[in-house]
């Protein structure tokens, strides 16, 4: 995006009436940022040192470890963000080209297309669940009706069960990402596709010089973005497959809810401390790299 | 950084102070107590009745809360970690989760002056898995009583009859009980163009239908677990030759194809509900919560006057509950029984008003109706409850009770607690999936098996 | 645009977008007018559709669904309250930090930036504990409480990102003017950050209205507990009524919905154009 926007800098003179009345510029913005800093603080920094104290007994670890679940769950998390996140960019990707296209039926399409990120995940994913069934799914049932043979079962196989967890995850979340990339595709002028189009370039050219330049940055933030948050997604494992069968797709955010639900709280934040290695130096980065001032 | 030293003392403070502002003022005593929703209204009408005449007798205020099953323990341990727990809890899978580590842990209240007194109106089996070991090695009355289950196997009569065949057929022997459904019944039915599988078998790792159905398989097998004292023992010789053959055999039903294959995935209730809907001719299943769930639907208002005609026309005639077979040497098998306990936390608020609630409970008059609201789902665990003409009333309740005179064994984790890790992480069941699914030797499972056990039950 | 391809290219492409889109969308909704019978057999069509579960979910006569009005009522109220609070306290934060460059805003921001990112299945227990210390437990002020503190990061982040895109001339004029910071911030302010403000208004209450794992767990009663966690009892019902279920589900969906459509306009432009910027 090439959003003009002008610096934050800001000309108050000292001596300018208004503000140097009753609390001042200073115990203004005190006064405004308490609630949230109160809120912060009794919130997310409580309870944050509170996870971390109750995940600093070094034998929880060795405890951890000695379970195949984690290590299924660890090689699970990285599948799904490296595979599902990615896919689901590469189709994002496409599906903004098609739906930047001016017609009008391709925007009432848009509209309808938002709707799985914008229905809550709970009854859509069981609808998933239900439908995937491996005796009265629908697939199988009707499977069953063209074949008279049992159709594959799809979610008590774990390969197909958690390649059926990232396509949910995917049906979910595409929709927002592709909205992200349409407004970073409408942000760039139109003068240089007709420039393009004139000098003959074919489409591929034309994304390859004009669209994937400017999409570029947008494009690797929201990957990263979408990682870090992927990571934090249970609906789509838990509601679908529950982590079965045999806990073989469960990812390390169910895993944790998991331990939570067998009566082992420390492992769970354990399962969950473990995932920051992955996430902290992402989530850094990106803390870095949006509260950069635009002008900077 | 200064800023964020700042923040995190006074957070403290705040909170400090947030906690004593949120305390509201106290007019009236409060009680707190947590059930598991009932899986029928008559369940928690009984429960409140109770708990109006508590309050009416004492003046305290009772805080129910009827969260779900799954719900009810997830909570209670988080409670319990957050040392926030209610007065009195009752979730009925505390027993296999939690009642014993809580107890070794000194997270619970010592039920004994309030069971000393009543001790001789429970059933000794009942009222001896109540008793529990502190961290110190004391044993104290931990828990109540409050109602059981027991294993059991039912069938549909009408599906088994258009197989071919009839209950006179029925085995008793039990390879030739199970491979009756598997092959006969389920072939009979398939020839006839039905997709239906002979036996619902459970086997998924989230339930605790599978430990329970494969560790009463394990019975069968003679496989002796752990000793009187906790002590395990399934890695001497003869134990760990006959849980191969038990995890073999088990897993032979799925590889057989004689359940559907999605019972490797089922949580609890999915037996239950392939069951109801005819795509399993029989299952087993602890609880006839099978046949009560028609003679809850005979009775529901909701339903249309034929849909509750056929619910009672199969809970009087086409669904059937009968006993497992009898082990492979011949001789019969007991069930597994599994006490349901209610607790009064160590770090509940009110604790003595907790155990006034217990005992009033646990009174007949009060106790009765509530195990009985459950429509034959739980077993009393009073004397004068089996004795109850509810017990007698049909066929379904009368084989539950022939059952219970016939005898039960009680779980591993009864010996020691830490089987409720075993079973949570359902061991049992994964082994069985290693079989049936990855294919590698039953002995290597098993292998796997006892190595896991040992990581998990060390102290 | 382009000089783009045939209508046909563009037709087949958008019908296997469209099938995607819908079809579990489709499922949800037959399974929600079918009978149990007509839903094991798993059709695509009900040869029979039925509006008895929505009758059964609107009468309350469903056992898990005794208190639906009652669950709905709660999802409203925890979603709205989300949704205000959370506005309150991430304008007022917003305002300081890029309007009055309130001291320690930038380190702020970072850090609220740095909650947004980290899963909030993390916090999930230990936000249990710390709301048991200070009493909150079963109260629904609880949950509010949570959900503000996780919505607010990211409402603060986008509110701020706006902030620093309103044309500096106003504000100058303003104080010239001798206004005051709470003319500015309601004169001023306030209307100019509108689209935003509604944007994230509903980012708040959606959140809130979606969320499961906070609800059940730090809300012990049934009459307190919202819609999510009244359908995942369901999960756990022996003759699963998966149709009774996915009936309640649909409705329990059609106010998200039905909002996002309606603001449709503010939360493309509020949401994305501040989610990420290149």
């Amino acid at each position: 995006m090439s959003a003009v926007t002008t610096p934050s800098a800001m000309p108050y003179s000292a001596g300018s009436r208004g503000f140097s009345e009753g609390l001042g510029l200073k115990g203004w913005g005190m006064l405004l940022l308490a609630p949230y800093v109160a809120l912060f603080a009794l919130f997310v920094v409580y309870p944050v040192l509170y996870g971390f104290w109750l995940g600093s007994n070094p034998a929880i670890y060795t405890q951890l470890f000695e379970d195949p679940a984690f290590w299924t769950a660890y090689t699970n998390t990285m599948v799904f963000l490296l595979v599902a996140v990615n896919l689901k960019f590469v189709l994002a990707m496409m599906l903004s080209g098609f739906f930047v296209v001016q017609r009008p039926w391709i925007q009432v399409m848009l509209v309808i297309f938002i709707l799985p990120w914008a229905m809550p995940s709970i009854p859509t994913i069981l609808s998933f669940r239900f439908m995937l069934n491996s005796e009265w799914g629908v697939i199988n049932s009707e499977y069953f009706r063209w074949t008279f043979q049992d159709g594959p079962g799809w979610l008590n196989r774990p390969d197909l069960a958690f390649t059926w967890s990232i396509i949910v995850h995917i049906w979910k979340s595409l929709p927002f990402w592709t909205l992200i990339l349409i407004t970073g595709r409408l942000a760039i002028s139109q003068d240089l596709y007709e420039a393009a189009s004139v000098d003959g370039a074919s489409r591929w050219q034309q994304f390859r010089h004009i669209t994937w330049p400017s999409l570029a940055t947008l494009y690797i933030s929201s990957t990263m973005l979408s990682m870090i948050w992927t990571l934090g997604d249970f609906n789509s494992v838990y509601l679908l497959t529950g982590g079965g069968p045999g806990d073989k797709t469960h990812v390390l955010a169910t895993l944790g809810v998991r331990y939570l639900r067998i009566d082992q709280l420390e492992l769970g934040i354990a399962a969950i401390i473990t995932a920051l290695p992955l996430i902290v130096p992402m989530v850094w980065y990106m803390v870095k790299r949006l509260s950069r001032g635009p002008g900077e | 950084m200064r800023v964020l030293r700042r923040l995190a003392a006074g957070v403290a403070a705040a909170a400090t102070m947030l906690g004593v502002a949120a305390a509201p003022a106290q007019s009236q005593e409060t009680l707190t107590v947590w059930f598991t929703k009932g899986f029928y209204a008559g369940e928690d009408q009984a429960l409140e009745r109770v708990v109006q005449r508590f309050q009416q007798q004492t003046g305290v205020r009772v805080e129910l809360s009827l969260p779900s099953t799954e719900d009810c323990v997830t909570r209670s341990v988080a409670a319990v970690e957050a040392r926030t727990p209610p007065d009195v809890g009752f979730c009925t899978t505390y027993d296999f989760r939690t009642t014993g580590r809580w107890a070794f842990e000194g997270r619970l209240e010592d039920l004994t002056p309030i069971i000393n007194p009543i001790k001789d109106r429970f059933q000794d089996a009942a009222l001896a898995t109540t008793f529990l070991a502190r961290r110190d090695g004391q044993k104290a009355y931990y828990a109540m009583p409050i109602q059981q289950q027991f294993m059991h196997f039912n069938y549909w009569k009408d599906l088994l009859e258009q197989s071919g065949a009839t209950e006179a057929d029925i085995p008793k022997g039990w390879d030739a009980f199970w491979n009756f459904w598997c092959d006969r019944v389920q072939n009979g039915l398939r020839q006839r163009g039905q997709r239906i599988n002979g036996i619902g078998h459970p086997m998924g790792i989230a339930a605790s239908d599978t430990f329970y159905s494969f560790l009463t398989w394990a019975n069968a097998y003679n496989v002796q677990i752990v000793d009187a004292n906790g002590n395990l023992v399934l890695d001497q010789p003869a134990n760990k030759a006959n849980m191969i053959k038990a995890v073999e055999t088990y897993a032979q039903i799925f590889t057989r194809g004689c359940t559907p294959s999605s019972s490797i995935n089922w949580l609890d209730p999915d037996n239950n509900v392939a069951f109801h809907n005819k795509q399993i001719v029989a299952t087993h299943n602890a609880t006839i919560s099978i046949a009560a769930k028609w003679l809850d639907d005979s009775n529901n208002a909701n339903l249309t006057a034929e849909q509750r005609a056929q619910a009672k026309t199969n809970y009087e005639q086409l669904v059937r509950t009968i006993p497992w077979p009898n082990k492979p040497d011949g001789t019969a098998l007991p069930t597994r029984a599994a006490v349901k306990t209610a607790v009064v936390f160590a770090d509940g608020k009110n604790k003595k008003r907790g155990l006034e609630f217990l005992a009033f409970m646990t009174q007949e008059e009060n106790l009765a109706p509530f195990v009985e609201g459950s429509v034959g789902r739980w077993f009393p665990v009073t004397k004068a409850g089996v004795n109850s003409p509810f017990w007698q009333a049909d066929d379904h309740r009368k084989a539950v009770k022939a059952q219970y005179e016939a005898g039960t064994v009680p779980f591993e984790f009864v010996y020691n607690f830490r089987f409720t890790a075993v079973n949570a992480e359902n061991v049992w069941a994964r082994a069985v999936q290693r079989v049936a699914q990855d294919r590698i030797a039953p002995a290597q499972a098993v292998d796997e098996m006892i190595a896991r056990i040992r990581q998990l039950i060390a102290p | 645009m382009k000089r783009f391809t045939s209508e046909a290219g563009l037709i087949l492409i958008a019908i296997p977008i469209l099938f995607w889109t819908l079809f579990p969308i489709w499922h949800l909704f037959v399974l929600s007018i079918s009978t149990q019978q007509q839903m094991l057999e798993g059709r695509l069509f009900p040869s029979d559709p039925t509006l008895r579960n929505y009758y059964l979910v609107f009468t309350q006569g469903h056992y898990y669904l005794s208190l639906f009005w009652q669950q709905m009522w709660n999802s409203f109220f925890i979603a709205a309250m989300t949704g205000i609070i959370t506005l309150l306290i991430a304008t007022f934060a917003a305002f300081a930090i890029s309007q009055l460059q309130a001291r320690g805003g930038r380190m702020i921001m970072n850090f609220a930036l740095a909650t947004y990112l980290i899963p909030a299945a993390f916090l999930a227990v230990p936000m249990y504990k710390t709301m048991g210390i200070y009493g909150f437990l079963n109260s629904q002020w609880s949950l509010i409480m949570a959900m503000v503190a996780l919505a607010s990061p990211y409402a603060i982040w986008v509110l701020k990102q706006a902030s620093d895109k309103l044309p500096a001339e106003l504000r100058e004029a303003a104080i010239i003017d001798g206004a005051t910071v709470p003319q500015l911030f309601r004169l001023i302010y306030l209307p100019l950050m509108m689209p935003s403000l509604v944007a994230i208004g509903i980012y708040a209450l959606l959140l809130a209205w979606n969320e499961y794992l906070y609800a059940f767990l730090l809300l012990a009663n049934e009459r307190q507990v919202p819609m999510a966690v009244a359908l995942g009892t369901f999960l756990g019902a022996d003759d699963s009524p998966w149709n009774i279920m996915m009936a309640t589900g649909f409705i329990y969906a059609l106010p998200p919905v039905a909002i996002y459509y309606t603001f449709r306009k503010y939360m493309v432009s509020g949401l994305t154009a501040g989610a990420v910027k290149s």
